[in-house]
């Protein structure tokens, strides 16, 4: 398949709006334009998908990603009230920013190593697609494909592991209703003392 | 957003035969649909918030607008040029760019929607809807995009944006209130929204909506029926998706975002003057759209038959028709039925029509299963709904226990 | 138009043989989860029972595949049941099965939702079984979120515990860091190679032009897997975790979830970059030998148990990188390596479980896991620091315990390709040991010669699980360390990662 100019075009103005969403994401310091930011990367990661012709892909990417995670990552941060500016001034640990510039900058050293010295075959994209689309089938048909026979084990563990994290974020929302003062240090060893059911609080 | 489209499907040829070679007659006409579809859009809109203001001044026996011109018809013309002269007031303790940014991110989804929408051709005996514009083969909608449908979905979900970002933007309480109910309602009823969709893919065979009218253009059940996805889902898939789609459009019975005995306006409080009418007219141009979605998936969307004349003609009538019936039913919900409470809707939504959903998409899948396999279909489908109920009950039983468990311990 | 006749899937191959371990499980979450929906508090008493048998049900296909002995691999070898994989997932469900053990009384007689406990907890075995035989990155990655996201809640179980939050947060605030450079990597690897299959991922990079690349995606994989077994520098969230989970989780996640990230790390390393030992041995060696120091220095200066085997569970998780670091030079020393870390990872988990069970009993008593507290146990429960004495010197390394044993495989893979890295390692972990041993004789020294620390002298009652628990435990340290070929008939006989699934 070749490259049209307009993929090229396309392609460009994506990767511009995906990298600047990106440095949004962490240059924002109110977390909703923080969300927003995220918003413009992931719309531009759906073109870029498009562009190489993932359809399916793209649609699922906007569905799933703008269209349920991030409203549910900005319903939060409103539900909380945290929409504010954080205080970026103080450090919690010292030094913790001259470390982290530094590993920044290493790991990004490293990945422009990598791509720099890879070779044309790396920044083309050739070996990554080696599995990739074929034309006069449609998306979805591959995908299903390969869910249902290469990788289904894989798909049936993943809804195990989806209902146990239902669960698990059930039992993180309940909360008895009797907030005890919070024990003394090491409580955590005390002997349970067996006691009766407790109320929960009911939300409705 | 078309230009990536156009890139797509430049490559398979699948889609609208307009795009397998572009040149400047198909830029054209593309820019022609466009235009038409923007005008008619804007157009329809117009006469729904007049159609919406009479009928319900009718079924109220009141009177209802009925100074500016005939019938009162260009009355939003004439509320429209009032909004536009009014002051507008962008409050202090607002975002001020989200709050300029949020009227145009309702505004939009609604336009992208309706272009994969078809609305004309002729679909009868064995015409795919093509017409033929300046020589040029081409659909009567804008886009035939291989995942229609996802599109659909997609668009909808991007919707919420809108009414969310303009409610936090707005910086004071009720907007605040309004969003998130907004955003929490939304989501919610995406999910049976897009599985009742499926429910349609899974029987026409296609995510392009343009296929998904042809495959309902033909012969339907017994040969007397049409084939329409109503028909072929057995209707309950309709209704869920009619029930979510309101939900996704915030209108009545479910629209807790703007309830005003709670919250003031809701999302658009503190809006005024012409980023009113932007919201106020998004909220009409969705329920066109939404109504035009319902057509396209359930209801055989241009197709039907044709009289005298040409063909493709008839197609735009039927279309026009059968959305039309949606909008009346719209508009007769708001008439009708009373605003939902918080907990009745989140538990309409999660604890029914999610559930039904599934269900029946899975009752459809094993009918998909029984042809393929050629096994009894009205054996197959018995157990399916003999499964389907008692997986209903059991829900119903653990539902009910958790229930009593709470209401246990709450006297305890 | 009917779907299905148009596409015309054909059903992949499964093996349900190889698959019914994880069968059992899934079916047991499946019972679980119905019986506590419908019969409420009336059905918390049966929970850790049904899960008890559950596990030990889940047992018995691993035994008949062992038996059986054929290497069965599905999906292009994406899943692989081999004696490797059967080797873990026994040691898994054993180990789940101890803990259930642990749990018993202590969750019961809490104030602790009780149903979702054993849920979470099979759901998390589950992904170690899994683990076991997974060959690609896709069911690496699952394998370790599903053992990985039952953990942070368990750790966070005592909702009304500050220390208990604090715990499950860093857990899981760490761990979704590690999976992100984890995954970054992977992501790196799949770019590069266009295949998930570990075996295809090395053939693509062998000889490659991209060693940059390469090394970046190597050392994040590594990275990531290294928060997992918590080896130093990456080890910070494991004290606070350890110390504020509830008694018996922390036991699990200091055996089960450790060991299942040796599991992957080890699987990972071997079959996708062996023939990268440039990259991976430099790096595993460091984090072996720092581990080893570091995590032997600070649990010298604890004073609380559960901490104090939380940084001496850092050390020994030094111990099982190193054979790690020289596994790349030879196939022999890989398979060494190999028979090494599997060797050390069955003894760690019998006399880790063992020494918490011991802390969960004196805990009943006491309410307090400070080495103080400990004083005087000979004096009125002797069993108990009896016990304990074993499992300490056990981890000491000490003969004729089984941990003696352990530290002797270690010591062998290290010698085996006589490299001077691998001489200087094998030092270093003879020092550690001899530094390991003053604490863990002090906490001897407090319970057999300082007198207890407010004069009460009743005996701790044992409750039957706990007891049965500390038998098992026992048994195991004894028997391997004076009948070490036992084990050695066990982790012996594989060869299975040379050939790659």
């Amino acid at each position: 398949m070749e490259t049209t100019a307009v993929e090229y075009v396309v392609f460009a103005l994506c990767a511009v709006i995906v990298l600047a969403g990106a440095f949004g994401v962490i240059w924002f310091r109110n977390p909703v334009q923080a969300a927003l930011s995220l918003v413009a990367t992931l719309f531009g990661v759906a073109v870029l998908f498009l562009n190489m012709n993932a359809q399916f892909l793209a649609a699922v990417q906007v569905i799933v990603y703008t269209g349920a995670i991030v409203v549910l990552i900005l319903f939060v941060i409103m539900l909380l009230g945290v929409d504010v500016e954080e205080d970026l001034e103080e450090e919690p640990l010292v030094g913790q920013r001259v470390i982290a510039l530094v590993i920044a900058a290493g790991v990004a050293g490293l990945v422009v190593a990598g791509v720099t010295l890879g070779g044309a075959d790396l920044v083309s994209g050739a070996r990554s697609v080696t599995g990739s689309i074929v034309d006069d089938v449609s998306n979805i048909e591959q995908i299903g494909r390969l869910l249902f026979t290469e990788y289904v084990f894989a798909l049936e563990i993943t809804a195990v592991l989806l209902t146990i994290a239902v669960i698990a974020a059930v039992v993180m929302s309940r909360r008895p209703s009797e907030v005890e003062p919070l024990p003394a240090e090491n409580a955590s060893m005390e002997p349970p003392e067996p006691m009766e059911p407790e109320a929960e609080e009911v939300f409705d | 957003m078309s230009a990536p489209f156009a890139g797509s499907l430049l490559v398979g040829q699948t889609g609208d035969p307009l795009l397998f070679s572009v040149d400047a007659v198909a830029v054209g006409i593309v820019i022609l649909k466009v235009l038409v579809i923007f005008a008619l859009l804007l157009v329809a809109t117009m006469f729904m918030v007049w159609f919406e203001r009479k009928l319900i001044s009718d079924m109220q026996n009141r009177i209802g607008p009925n100074l500016a011109g005939p019938f009162g018809i260009l009355q939003t013309l004439a509320d429209g040029i009032k909004f536009f002269f009014k002051e507008d007031v962008i409050p202090d303790k607002s975002q001020r760019k989200v709050f300029i940014l949020a009227p145009y991110l309702a505004f939009v989804p609604a336009f992208l929607l309706f272009a994969v929408v078809p609305f004309g051709g002729d679909f009868n005996g064995g015409n795919d809807g093509m017409v033929t514009i300046f020589g040029r083969d081409t659909y009567l909608q804008l886009a035939d995009p291989p995942i229609g449908v996802l599109f659909i979905l997609a668009m909808s979900s991007l919707a919420v944006y809108g009414a969310m970002l303009a409610g936090w933007s707005s910086g004071s309480k009720y907007p605040l209130l309004g969003s998130v109910r907004a955003s929490a309602q939304m989501v919610s009823y995406e999910a049976a929204l897009g599985l009742s969709a499926a429910a349609v893919v899974l029987v026409t065979g296609t995510l392009s909506t343009h296929s998904m009218v042809t495959s309902q253009a033909g012969d339907g059940p017994w040969g007397v029926l049409p084939n329409w996805g109503i028909l072929l889902t057995l209707g309950v898939p309709f209704v869920i998706f009619v029930i979510a789609g309101t939900a996704e459009l915030n209108r009545p019975p479910f629209d807790l975002v703007e309830a005003e005995q709670e919250l003031v306006g809701g999302f658009h409080t503190e809006y005024s003057s012409i980023r009113f009418a932007l919201f106020f007219l998004a909220e009409f141009m969705n329920t066109i759209t939404m109504s035009a979605i319902f057509v396209t998936l359930f209801l055989g969307g241009p197709s039907g038959p044709a009289f005298f004349g040409p063909g493709w003609m008839w197609g735009v009538i039927w279309f026009l028709a059968k959305v039309f019936i949606f909008l009346f039913m719209f508009v007769w919900f708001r008439a009708t039925l009373p605003r939902m409470r918080y907990d009745q809707l989140m538990d309409l939504g999660w604890k029914v029509l999610i559930p039904l959903a599934l269900g029946w998409f899975l009752v459809l899948a094993s009918l998909e299963v029984a042809d393929a396999r050629q096994w009894n279909r009205w054996v197959v489908g018995a157990i399916a709904a003999v499964v389907l109920v008692g997986g209903a009950a059991l829900l119903r039983k653990s539902v009910r226990s958790g229930a009593a468990l709470r209401a246990e311990e709450v006297l305890d | 138009m009917n779907i299905l006749a148009a596409v015309g899937v054909d059903n992949p191959p499964l093996d349900w043989h190889a698959l019914a371990p994880e069968l059992v499980l899934v079916g047991l979450l499946a019972v679980l989860l119905l019986v506590d929906a419908f019969g409420g508090e009336r059905s918390r008493w049966a929970m850790p029972s049904l899960t008890g048998i559950g596990l030990l049900a889940a047992l018995i296909p691993v035994a008949t595949l062992a038996y059986d002995g054929v290497v069965r691999s599905m999906f292009d070898g994406a899943y692989v049941v081999d004696n490797y994989a059967l080797l873990f997932k026994a040691l898994f469900l054993i180990a789940g099965y101890v803990v259930v053990l642990l749990s018993t009384n202590y969750i019961a007689e809490g104030d602790y939702w009780e149903g979702e406990y054993y849920q979470l907890l099979v759901a998390s075995l589950l992904g170690m079984t899994v683990m076991a035989s997974a060959r690609d990155l896709i069911s690496v990655f699952l394998a370790l979120e599903l053992l990985s996201i039952p953990a942070y809640m368990l750790a966070a179980w005592r909702k009304r515990d500050l220390g208990s939050e604090e715990a499950g947060m860093k857990y899981y605030l760490m761990g979704v860091f590690a999976s992100a450079i984890l995954l970054y990597g992977m992501s790196l690897l799949y770019g590069m190679t266009g295949s998930t299959l570990l075996v295809d991922i090395a053939g693509a990079i062998e000889g490659t032009e991209v060693p940059a690349l390469v090394a970046l995606a190597v050392v994040l994989v590594v990275v990531g897997f290294a928060f997992k077994v918590s080896a130093v520098p990456f080890h910070t969230w494991a004290p606070d975790t350890y110390q504020g989970a509830p008694t018996p989780v922390t036991a699990f996640l200091a055996v089960g979830s450790k060991a299942a990230g040796f599991v992957a790390l080890m699987t990972v390393v071997l079959i996708a970059f062996p023939t990268q030992p440039r990259i991976f041995e430099p790096l595993i060696w460091a984090l072996a030998a720092v581990t080893m120091i570091v995590g032997n220095l600070i649990a010298l200066r604890q004073t609380n148990l559960v901490r104090m085997l939380a940084y001496s569970g850092v050390a020994q998780a030094g111990y099982i990188l190193a054979p790690l670091a020289v596994a790349g030079v030879s196939g022999a020393s890989a398979a060494m390596a190999v028979e090494a870390v599997s060797t050390y990872l069955v003894i760690y988990a019998a006399m880790n479980l063992g020494a918490f069970a011991v802390v969960i009993a004196v805990a009943r008593k006491t309410g307090s896991a400070e080495i103080d507290s400990y004083g005087g146990l000979f004096s009125y429960s002797p069993v108990l620091a009896v016990c304990m004495s074993v499992f300490l010197f056990s981890l000491a390394g000490i003969p004729p315990l089984a941990g003696w044993y352990g530290k002797l495989t270690i010591f062998l893979a290290l010698i085996e390709p006589g490299t001077l890295a691998g001489y200087i390692l094998a030092v270093i972990v003879g020092l550690a040991s001899v530094i390991a041993l003053f604490y863990y004789a002090r906490v001897a020294k407090v319970m057999f010669v300082d007198p207890a620390p407010d004069g009460d002298t009743t005996p701790i009652r044992v409750p039957m699980s706990l007891a049965a628990a500390l038998t098992i435990t026992v048994a195991v340290t004894l028997v391997v360390g004076v009948l070490p070929q036992v084990l050695a008939r066990v982790t012996g006989a594989e060869t299975f990662l040379s050939i790659g699934g």
